[in-house]
């Protein structure tokens, strides 16, 4: 059994709207936070989009860092008193002290997909020099800005493993934390809309022509979505606060298989949520609720239902909120810690947004409206292109 | 902190492999610009044909590493870490998306994801061990080691994969790579059975006023200066001269990475 980090602080921002509160009542409506979206050759979709982006301002020392994947970032920072969280954790432990490790899958590629569309690009055929990559556009882009923005000066770095990016950003931390590298690590999942996914899913026959129904028989495919979030993960030593979440166990896997495809007898996905069980020395009648990755892809869905089957989580209540949200990619780690983070908190279970009935071929418990429960113990899911899976095993403490 | 390497592998100008890599930064001659292609061990023909040439490096140089350990695949787990990623996909991708209607190849979009050559190194290997990839920037090859050292205490072995290819015409303006480079370094919890290549004492601390380990020859200097993944070249070169030593990688504004070098026999 791996010790427990506490999460001592989250926090969240997506289509759904901003902050806990706003997430812990859309989710318990059932609502969507989808709108409709055109591509260019004509085909409709869903997206998940994040009001209010283009009013915010980056700081003026920061300003090279300024594009929409950053800006969701600092609203994600600004929000339910997170940034303030992290400056009372820095000034107790110092600033050398506390890590930032951040999932993302595309970073701030739409400042360059709008470089590349400019007539200076048409003329030269490149960027020119003055172009903020590293600030943007680069992978590390939003971990830098994020150490920056809060002041920290411990270790930092970005884990994209497209969308399980975010859940392996709190492995990686827990390594830190168990180290002695890190007394605080500050953990985020970020991911904004941009045309290369849109019309990469789209080139893939994934994207759903309306809004996304996870798990139902006529799902079509995934809407995406942006989203920001942070934890705060501290040491175990330092002082736990009253009725805070921990991260009990992570279970992370390949399968091994294929570039875009899940395993088909979902051997990855298995992999990841039983070594995360064994992490938190649970069994799986334990877990009290599932957040499923549940994107609404034909394949994804029926392998994750054939993986809780074996993993004996088939009778545990489950349930995906990309219906919801859209699928975040790599925010969706950070999206389902905060979502499974609530409803340890405030004791009930999300629905299963738009998707109206399971498909009768599955055999899991899947949850279509929110009800009130106890929840002490989730397992969130994470399965990403490239055959990356991860699952973390949370608890509520106190 | 302990770690034992028992085996490296490495692809760059005039270091064509782990072996003839290590005597040619042995010796004080310059490495020379020789290049050699590198091989997608272990892939389908279908699989080798999309697999694009981040991914390819990536691939050969785990191959040799593992081979030189002596590791079964299926075991170890993997972190790899690149500063930018492929950004020759990148510029195909952007540039489809200019046209009206803009049109992505599937391919290459899977291929885009940073994560690309950790799935490909899954099915090259069957591997099923846990893979992680990430990047700091210029840092990456230290976040890389540190990441995989920190994954030894409850995986005992892990396989840390850096590489960085020059960008192509469009983006070489804002991202400077001077040459292709990969290192793979085979590391592990316990003195494996063969002999190691050398034991690193490590450690992660606040910033010492160490300066950041240089190449003493301009020619090396450059090669380290200019990929994030030749920021390895201080510690090869030690383990090729067989020379005690510690390689200090300050990361920019956080602390630094040590790693005491000593040598058993």
């Amino acid at each position: 059994m791996t010790p427990r980090t506490p999460i001592h602080d989250y926090t969240i921002v997506s289509a759904l709207g901003r902050g806990r509160a706003a997430h812990y009542e859309a989710l318990l409506a059932g609502r969507s936070g989808l709108g409709a979206h055109t591509l260019g050759d004509g085909t409709t979709c869903t997206v998940g989009r994040v009001a209010g982006l283009e009013d915010v301002r980056m700081p003026d020392p920061l300003a090279r860092y300024d594009c929409r994947n950053n800006r969701l970032a600092l609203l994600a920072l600004e929000t339910d008193g997170f940034a303030e969280s992290v400056a009372a954790c820095r000034a107790r432990v110092g600033a050398q002290a506390v890590g930032v490790v951040i999932g993302t899958s595309t970073s701030g590629i739409s400042a360059t997909e709008a470089a590349y569309r400019t007539a200076d690009f048409a003329r030269t055929g490149a960027l020119p020099p003055d172009f903020p990559y590293r600030e943007t556009h680069n992978v590390f882009s939003c971990g830098d800005f994020v150490s920056r923005y809060l002041g920290t000066a411990g270790p930092a770095l970005v884990v994209s493993t497209a969308c399980s990016s975010s859940a392996k950003a709190f492995a990686t931390a827990t390594r830190w934390l168990t180290a002695g590298i890190c007394r605080a690590v500050v953990v985020g999942g970020v991911d904004s809309l941009c045309e290369t996914t849109l019309y990469g899913f789209h080139s893939l026959s994934l994207l759903a022509k309306g809004l996304p129904r996870p798990f139902s028989a006529n799902r079509d495919g995934i809407g995406v979505g942006e989203a920001a979030g942070f934890a705060l993960l501290t040491a175990p030593d330092l002082p736990w606060r009253d009725g805070v979440l921990a991260l009990a166990g992570v279970g992370d896997s390949a399968d091994a298989y294929h570039m875009t495809a899940p395993h088909p007898e979902a051997q990855g996905a298995r992999a990841a949520m039983a070594a995360a069980l064994e992490g938190a020395g649970w069994e799986a009648g334990d877990v009290d609720y599932v957040h499923l990755h549940g994107t609404g892809t034909v394949h994804n869905d029926a392998a994750e239902d054939l993986a809780l089957a074996h993993v004996g989580l088939a009778r545990t209540p489950a349930s995906s909120t990309k219906g919801a949200t859209g699928h975040t990619l790599g925010a969706a780690g950070m999206c389902a810690v905060a979502f499974a983070g609530l409803a340890m908190e405030r004791g009930y279970i999300p629905g299963t947004a738009n998707t109206v009935a399971m498909d009768p071929g599955f055999g899991s418990r899947l949850i279509l409206q929110a009800y009130a429960a106890t929840v002490r113990r989730s397992l969130i899911n994470t399965f990403g292109f490239g055959g990356s899976n991860c699952t973390l095993a949370l608890e509520r403490r106190g | 902190m302990i770690a034992y390497l028992a085996g490296l592998g490495m692809l760059g100008p005039g270091l064509l492999d782990g072996q003839q890599g290590l005597a040619a930064l042995a010796s004080a001659g310059p490495l020379g610009a020789a290049l050699r292609a590198p091989v997608a061990t272990g892939l389908s023909p279908n699989e080798a044909r999309r697999c694009p040439a981040s991914a390819r490096y990536a691939l050969d140089v785990g191959m040799q590493a593992l081979s030189a350990a002596g590791w079964d695949a299926a075991r170890v787990a993997t972190v790899l870490s690149s500063g930018s990623g492929d950004l020759e996909i990148l510029d195909k991708n952007c540039r489809a998306l200019t046209q009206t209607p803009a049109v992505l190849s599937p391919t290459l979009f899977h291929n885009s994801v940073h994560n690309a050559a950790g799935g490909y190194w899954g099915i090259a290997t069957h591997s099923r061990a846990p893979t992680t990839s990430l990047s700091a920037y210029d840092a990456s090859f230290a976040a890389g080691l540190l990441e995989a050292l920190t994954t030894l205490p409850a995986r005992r072995t892990c396989l840390l994969v850096a590489y960085d290819l020059p960008a192509p015409a469009a983006l070489a303006s804002v991202r400077k790579v001077v040459a292709p480079f990969a290192v793979a370094l085979a590391l592990c919890a316990e003195p494996p059975r063969q002999s190691p290549l050398a034991r690193l004492d490590w450690r992660w601390q606040p910033r010492s006023g160490a300066t950041e380990t240089a190449m003493p020859v301009t020619e090396r200097e450059a090669l380290r200066q200019g990929n994030p993944a030749a920021r390895a070249l201080p510690l090869l070169e030690a383990i090729a001269k067989r020379r005690p030593t510690t390689v200090v990688w300050p990361c920019p504004r956080a602390g630094e990475l040590q790693a005491e070098l000593s040598f058993l026999d």
